[in-house]
């Protein structure tokens, strides 16, 4: 008798090892609850891409506790802001660990944020979906628990210079880019395309970040002849340099990038916005994916909160889906060793707003296709061109 | 030639509009002796209010004008009378870093009451281009270069003529001995606060007329007060025109040395102007500054 309690003992310890450290081990999750935290935007100029984020991330988990939550568990959203502000972006991921104990992370901020932040998450441990600003210093050198659903800025901007320059062979170019990590990436995307193809740059500027007023540089442009631009502005500055280009009666073939490829800055634009290139790796609105999803989403998020939706809630959707699908497929007991392991088996995972996520071992970027669209100032959207 | 015209357009254009919000600034310090360093706030709120009324109220021109200003002068009197009078008395540093909590608030409150999309005000005029002799130039951009040429005009008379304007200037002089005129300094600086307002809030409908409304507006503020150190800090009117000053200066300095150089340029005027001039170019000698 006491030969087969202690046999049982023994296989009974061993299974409990074998299987990895339960709930107790890591925190964020209770018979009836995982949470799930983000620091975002939620202030601000840049607010417009952290709360269309965080709706995004909210549409998912809604979309998983309708369905009954991850394995009979409802999934709670902690999430924080950080102003776009580094100092608070760590300060707020320190938070949501080490006081909301969260089980798992999804966003976070800025590309200059979630760098800055990389050492925190790294030290926990914990499973994080990056999806806000993806760059390579995220997914170069691959952190074990650090996945980034997206694109690489520079593929980004390498693959519209290289439409652009296919589509308008022998002209002129111009370009300005901010004065920040951010123009830099645009910079050095552009510049790999002009020394590829010999591209003739006839006006190259960098304005400095927070400028309103391009008259003098579109004036420049104009002075330099150029016939295809990179504006290499976010959102307002894109939307100051077209009107501007509309105001000196010129109208080069322009391309921007996908921060600032947001529908109410078609209506700002007005007409001069008409036939404006874009790339992106989700799906535009316009199109029957980015109509399926405002059907989705349209009964899971309050009103103003529908409002708010543009691509980044598509990319917080995805990152979302990618991180619940993993969760779930760890079973009753979820671990972070589990929940990372599975998210190194995601293969090809169908969100419906962008190409299937696939990540590998060793392998942290989904490495998202891209699409070049065009803008319909008509119907304020954009639509694909190929 | 007409390359440097159109850099001269546009530069007083944007500098009407800094012009504007310095005079805002100056109107606070003239009266008050204080800085307010959340002068871009105010602006901005005063603009996203002008929004507001065209697309919920109307689109007509004189009821967005009306509704803006009745908004901004209550706006000015409820900052002056729950957040600065309490602080009368105080260390001007106290004082000031209140302004600079005000301006983070105020900042913020443009999340919390609209959003952080970009918006055009639309108000049926100022949006059109005209085009003379090759040189484009919008509406609002004509319409908010007289403005500030009428404004000049009217604040020189109502500082020179008025009443209010003498017990105003009396205030800034002494407010101790205008006190004794039976002058309430209160009063006064109640009026420079919704004044200020007013003027700065201007500046902003216009701004959001020529460019969009966008939660980085308050910048305009940073841009604003360079034109107020140049022009003098306690000169109202030359605030005004530290303004084109510093619009026309970036400008040329976009235009023929780099893009770069644009937000730099009124920066440097202002050093080289303040090593001359450590009071401004209209600026009386005893200032005190912050």
């Amino acid at each position: 008798m006491i030969k087969h309690l202690a046999a049982a003992s023994l296989l009974l310890t061993t299974a409990c090892l074998a299987t990895g450290p339960a709930t107790a081990a890591d925190p964020g999750i209770t018979d009836s609850e995982i949470l799930i935290g983000d620091v975002e935007p939620l202030t601000g100029p840049p607010a417009l891409l952290g709360v269309a984020a965080s709706i995004g991330h909210k549409i998912a988990i809604a979309e998983a506790n309708a369905a009954g939550g991850i394995n009979g568990r409802k999934i709670k959203y902690v999430l924080e802001d950080d102003g776009y502000v580094t100092a608070r972006t760590i300060q707020g991921v320190k938070k949501v660990i080490d006081v909301d104990k969260v089980f798992a992370m999804l966003g976070i901020s800025g590309s200059g944020q979630s760098i800055a932040v990389m050492p925190v998450l790294e030290k926990s441990g914990i499973p994080t979906v990056i999806d806000v600003a993806p760059v390579k210093f995220l997914w170069e050198p691959a952190r074990k628990n650090v996945f980034v659903v997206g694109q690489s800025y520079e593929e980004g901007i390498i693959h519209l210079v290289d439409f652009l320059a296919d589509k308008n062979p022998g002209k002129k170019w111009g370009l300005i880019t901010q004065d920040d990590d951010y123009g830099i990436t645009v910079r050095d995307g552009f510049d790999s395309v002009v020394k590829a193809k010999k591209l003739n740059v006839v006006y190259s500027g960098n304005y400095k970040k927070g400028q309103q007023d391009f008259s003098s540089d579109m004036l420049q442009l104009k002075d330099a002849g150029a016939e295809v631009f990179l504006a290499g502005g976010i959102i307002a500055e894109n939307i100051a340099m077209t009107k501007e280009l509309e105001k000196l009666n010129i109208k080069p073939v322009t391309g921007i990038f996908w921060p600032g490829r947001i529908e109410p800055v078609l209506k700002l634009m007005g007409p001069a916005g008409d036939g404006i290139y874009a790339v992106d790796y989700v799906e535009p609105f316009a199109g029957a994916a980015g109509k399926a999803f405002l059907e989705k989403a349209k009964p899971l998020v309050s009103e103003a909160e529908f409002k708010g939706i543009n691509r980044y809630t598509m990319t917080g959707y995805a990152a979302a889906k990618v991180l619940i699908a993993a969760i779930e497929r760890c079973g009753k007991q979820p671990t972070w060793a589990c929940t990372i392991s599975e998210l190194e088996k995601t293969k090809n995972v169908e969100t419906g707003v962008m190409a299937p996520i696939s990540f590998g071992p060793g392998v942290r970027f989904s490495n998202q296709k891209l699409q070049i669209m065009q803008a319909d100032a008509a119907t304020l959207s954009f639509k694909p061109v190929n | 030639m007409q390359y440097l015209i159109q850099l001269v357009i546009s530069g007083l254009a944007i500098g009407a509009i800094y012009g504007l919000i310095a005079m805002g600034f100056a109107v606070i310090y003239k009266s008050t002796g204080l800085v307010n360093f959340a002068q871009g706030e105010m602006t901005m709120i005063t603009a996203y209010i002008a929004w507001t009324i065209s697309t919920t109220v109307s689109g007509n021109v004189f009821v967005v004008a009306v509704g803006a200003i009745l908004a901004a002068i209550v706006l000015g009197l409820i900052i002056e009378r729950l957040v600065m009078r309490p602080m009368l008395g105080e260390p001007v540093f106290a004082t000031v870093m209140v302004t600079i909590g005000l301006a983070v608030i105020l900042r913020s409150a443009i999340n919390f009451i609209w959003d952080a999309y970009p918006h055009g005000l639309d108000i049926g005029m100022g949006r059109g281009i005209v085009h003379l002799g090759g040189i484009g130039v919008r509406t609002g951009q004509i319409a908010v270069i007289a403005t500030l040429l009428l404004l000049l005009a009217a604040i020189w008379a109502f500082f020179r003529y008025s009443k209010v304007g003498v017990a105003m200037r009396a205030v800034a002089a002494d407010d101790r001995t205008a006190l004794l005129m039976g002058i309430s300094a209160t009063r006064v600086h109640a009026l420079a606060w919704a004044a200020s307002s007013v003027i700065a809030g201007i500046g902003g409908v216009f701004f959001a007329l020529s460019y969009d409304l966008s939660p980085a507006m308050f910048q305009l503020g940073l841009k604003a007060f360079p034109a107020t150190i140049l022009g003098g800090l306690d000169a109202v009117l030359g605030s005004g025109l530290g303004g084109l000053l510093i619009g026309i200066t970036e400008n040329l300095a976009g235009g023929y040395i780099g893009s770069g150089m644009k937000e730099v340029a009124g920066f440097a005027m202002i050093i080289i102007v303040l090593m001359i001039r450590p009071f401004g170019i209209f600026g009386e000698r005893d200032i005190e500054r912050v």
